[in-house]
């Protein structure tokens, strides 16, 4: 079996009835994909199976063989954040951050299918996740001004003792 | 201003979006073990039989873990305050809760060390149970704690967290009315995403590392360093980063257990606790049981409180009598009552142990209190806001022990909820200020409190 995971095709050893999240954290050690419930029910285990968002826990690797699969670590890195992932920095829609990596999956297969900036549309894009400590609200604002591509006066993301922000940005 | 004002992005941001942040099940170490619990099954027993024999001798299976193998047992979460313990880290001859940790094992996989749990043999006689606290004063409730059905040890000895100000029964002869109600939040469980785990290294000179989702890093290595009997700096707590927490993770949970399974095997152990387990037995905020008996007069002042609370802790004391402390200090809420007789019980139940969850001990008197005095509103045919800025704390005001408030903002608080909720308030009450009581807000009753409570 093997997987073409970010772009890159691995081989894999895990027995066939192994989830895909367990063959990502513990074989490949890919550990964006969050262990939450390992029962469908908090989707923190997300990625994109052949470009569309799948629960890896409850996805056996057998049923993905050949296939593509996407987590956070193949969208951008920290000097080259997605739009997406950018839009989730400025608006502070991470905060313990355990749902975030599954929720920009998420929310990037929404903007790749051309989602609105519509906030009920997008809650429907992203009712299959669970977070405990937003209210959710920041995170639908991010995506909103993802996909309008809104800019922000939060112009520096990378933290650094010498940062100076220009105040009075959008609320 | 470079700051104030400003939208400084967040510390971790980047790391969050990027998958970067190394939460404690992210960590990777080299020939690590997984462990799994054995739990008991049922609410209340007498073990009387424990054989971890056919376990031990599993292929795979590198530690086994019961009371035998812990230096000290019983460690309180407030012994370091001098308080007696009475929860030990593995049930020795009693379960007084499902779900209460009997042994722990660690193996090469998570579903060996599961097999093992499987292979241990266990046996129970089933004790009568206490779910309710109101049960725990019944006579004939079942005796369910080492203790008896409440904690003993406030202040020493004394059974029980009380109040007493002014004078109670003067208050209640004065009253025009007597309006009493009981109120009973339930449990709630915290649902961090991040279920409880640890992990630990042993290091080749001796010491334990501890990865850990605490939220109270020193304290869990107080309570490690206490039941392995070792000094701290044997041991290195590695934490800050926290998958959600909420209270729930303050308890110190995992990290004892796995370090002893880790020391016993002399290799790495991860013990993460499934969603089930998190749902079952993780602490969770307390169910509570609050009778509030207050005399008021009918143009709506409160001359009195007469209060009972008992705090339901689960089977272990914990934190308890803390968030009770809290509780009762909080019991008057928003408002100033001069005249108080409190008291507040923590009681044992074969629950799961409770804990901290966001304002420990406040939420529960806070939903109390603005009930009640919204029943207090509704029974003398008063608007419930102006019955709130009556009562509402006022600078020199004093609280339920003794603090005189400096700067309270109770008035602007009731006054912006009354104008959310598109309530019109009477001139007098629109423009209630939070300074010193005068006129029509100093009535006979609060005179007193000004002359004599001063500290």
């Amino acid at each position: 079996m093997n997987i073409v995971l970010n772009g890159v095709t691995v081989a894999i050893k895990s027995p066939p009835l192994a989830s895909l999240l367990t063959v990502l954290r513990e074989e490949l050690n890919v550990t964006s994909t969050k262990v939450g419930c390992e029962q469908g029910g908090c989707g923190a285990c997300t990625a994109l199976v052949n470009g569309k968002p799948q629960r890896t826990c409850l996805t056996p690797i057998a049923a993905v063989d050949g296939a593509s699969v996407t987590t956070v670590e193949g969208l951008g890195d920290s000097d080259h954040l997605t739009a997406v992932q950018q839009s989730f920095v400025n608006h502070y829609a991470a905060q313990c951050g355990f749902c975030t990596p599954a929720m920009i999956i998420a929310a990037t297969a929404y903007l790749e299918g051309n989602g609105s900036s519509d906030r009920e549309e997008i809650e429907e894009a992203l009712k299959g996740h669970t977070c405990r400590c937003t209210g959710y609200q920041k995170i639908v604002s991010a995506v909103a001004a993802a996909v309008a591509e809104t800019t922000f006066d939060l112009t520096v993301t990378t933290p650094s003792p010498n940062t100076v922000i220009k105040s009075g940005g959008q609320t | 201003m470079k700051v104030v004002g400003a939208r400084l992005p967040r510390y971790d941001g980047v790391g969050h979006v990027t998958g970067q942040t190394q939460y404690v099940d992210d960590v990777r170490v080299q020939g690590m073990l997984w462990a799994k619990a054995l739990r008991s099954p049922v609410h209340h027993a007498k073990i009387t039989h424990l054989d971890t024999a056919k376990a031990e001798a599993m292929s795979g299976v590198h530690a086994v873990v019961t009371w035998r193998d812990v230096p000290l047992l019983e460690y309180g979460h407030l012994s370091a305050l001098g308080i007696p313990a009475d929860e030990p880290l593995l049930a020795k001859d009693t379960v007084r809760y499902m779900g209460q940790p009997i042994a722990l094992v660690a193996a090469d996989d998570e579903d060996t060390a599961q097999a093992a749990v499987n292979a241990i043999e266990v046996k129970f006689e089933e004790l009568p149970t206490l779910f309710d606290v109101r049960n725990a004063f019944d006579e004939g409730a079942p005796k369910i704690h080492q203790w008896g059905n409440w904690y003993p040890h406030f202040e020493g000895d004394m059974d029980r967290r009380q109040i007493r100000k002014g004078n109670i029964e003067d208050a209640f002869d004065r009253a025009d009315k007597i309006i009493s109600g009981v109120y009973r939040p339930a449990a709630i469980e915290h649902v961090p995403l991040e279920t409880q785990v640890s992990l630990v290294v042993p290091e080749p000179d001796g010491r334990l590392t501890i990865y850990s989702c605490t939220q109270a890093l020193y304290f869990s290595l107080a309570v490690v360093a206490a039941h392995l009997e070792v000094p701290m700096n044997r041991i290195k707590i590695v934490g800050g980063t926290v998958g959600g927490g909420f209270g729930g993770k303050v308890d110190t949970a995992t990290e004892t257990l796995t370090a002893l399974a880790a020391m016993k095997a002399n290799r790495p152990v991860k013990w993460r606790w499934t969603r089930e387990e998190e749902f079952l037995v993780s602490s969770t905020r307390a169910p509570w049981h609050m009778e509030i008996i207050d005399a008021v007069t009918e143009d709506g002042w409160i001359l009195g409180r007469k209060m009972l609370t008992l705090h339901d802790s689960g089977a272990y004391a914990r934190f308890s009598p803390y968030g009770l402390t809290k509780h009762s200090f909080h019991h008057t809420g928003a408002y100033t009552i001069p005249n108080l007789h409190f008291d507040g019980y923590v009681v044992f139940t074969n629950r799961t142990p409770t804990t901290a969850m966001r304002g420990f001990g406040v939420t529960s008197i806070s939903f109390a209190v603005e009930t009640h005095l919204s029943r207090i509103a509704d029974e003398l045919g008063l608007d419930p806001y102006e019955v709130r800025l009556k009562n509402a704390n006022r600078i020199n005001d004093t609280s339920p022990n003794r603090i005189r408030y400096t700067d309270p903002s109770s008035v602007e608080v009731i006054q912006a909820l009354s104008e959310a909720a598109g309530g019109e308030l009477a001139p007098a009450y629109a423009g209630a200020t939070r300074a010193p009581r005068e006129g029509e807000m100093l009535p006979e009753h609060l005179i007193g409190q000004l002359k004599t409570e001063g500290h």
